[in-house]
């Protein structure tokens, strides 16, 4: 929206193609997200059912989690680009439109945040696991785009 | 990428000609999916008979290459030689089993589809690699920009500019339009 309400700014349609993309991005990896994770709980209740000396147990499980892991990770990634492309607008779109910018960025802050509390909490995964790395970093980054733009323009 | 790639579609005609066998091959891996696509969401031609049309239009093109007026015309005339093979494919079909005619009439929108999608490769073709590896990169492999900054090693902030303003060239090219600003195409 803020790309589009800028016809002076020669990159926006760019801009706006990307956001458009990333926005059916976050749909479509929101689904898959909720898919992978219910099946994820399934191997979960599953294993409960199944003797601990199974071999194949723990590597089914496994298996579920490391998908159901990837959704999340994907949409804090995803959170940061979409605070990056925020933070370009706000910085050469109309200064009517800089404090919906901030907002845009603001919003995808909170879903690197929330994708990564998934990653770190949900998943079991460990503090060192490079996933949680990843994500936390995409969180980090999304967050400091949020701050800047967001301070700039109160 | 083949060293024939950004050869014009004229300057592959001309060699085809004069029997360059490596002409031949990239006329084909660049036409290959355009006939095939035709074929497959134009026409939505089983297996079988896409088999059948692709094996027809080449030898067609490959015997008929003289009978071609105009050389930078090749894409249409190949769309033409596919199409025309295509509603043979499905007439003979319509021997055994009825057409559809309201079917073929929702053909031309995919077909429409199949053209805009091939105008784009073309345009694209024609930008810097550096634009079309960024664009693929982003549209097509669905890198982050963290990725392909990283990757190509450049700075993380510059990316989305950068797909933003080779995405301003492709909708030059596409446009038909020269960017007077930095002198280039692409």
């Amino acid at each position: 929206m803020v790309s589009r309400c800028s016809p002076e700014w020669r990159d926006a349609p760019g801009v706006a193609a990307q956001a458009n993309l990333i926005s059916e991005r976050a749909v479509e990896l929101a689904h898959t997200d909720a898919t992978v994770w219910d099946e994820a709980l399934g191997a979960l209740r599953g294993a409960e059912n199944t003797p601990a000396e199974d071999p194949r147990r723990d590597f089914a499980l496994e298996k579920k989690l490391t998908a159901a892991a990837a959704a999340p990770l994907e949409i804090a990634t995803l959170g940061a680009d979409a605070a990056a492309l925020a933070a370009l607008a706000g910085e050469h779109c109309e200064a009517t439109y800089r404090a919906d910018a901030a907002a845009a960025a603001a919003l995808a802050a909170g879903g690197a945040t929330a994708a990564a509390h998934l990653v770190r909490v949900n998943l079991g995964v460990r503090p060192s696991d490079p996933r949680l790395a990843r994500a936390l970093a995409s969180e980090r980054a999304a967050h400091d785009v949020a701050e800047r733009l967001l301070e700039s323009t109160r | 990428m083949s060293g024939m790639s950004s050869v014009s579609d004229s300057d592959l005609v001309r060699r085809c000609r004069d029997g360059d066998q490596g002409a031949w091959n990239e006329l084909v891996e660049r036409y290959s999916r355009y006939v095939y696509a035709i074929a497959v969401r134009g026409f939505r031609l089983p297996d079988d008979d896409v088999e059948d049309v692709f094996q027809d239009v080449f030898t067609r093109i490959y015997t008929r290459l003289d009978t071609l007026r105009d050389d930078s015309a090749l894409r249409p005339w190949i769309a033409q030689l596919t199409r025309r093979r295509c509603l043979d494919a499905l007439a003979n079909k319509g021997r055994e089993t009825p057409v559809d005619e309201a079917g073929v009439h929702e053909e031309s929108a995919d077909l429409a589809d199949v053209e805009e999608a091939f105008a784009v490769r073309e345009a694209l073709a024609t930008l810097s690699e550096n634009c079309q590896d960024i664009l693929d990169r982003f549209f097509a492999r669905d890198q982050s920009y963290k990725t392909i900054a990283d990757e190509l090693d450049i700075p993380s902030g510059t990316i989305a500019s950068r797909i933003a303003r080779c995405l301003g060239k492709l909708r030059s090219q596409l446009e038909g339009r020269y960017d007077p600003e930095d002198g280039s195409r692409g």
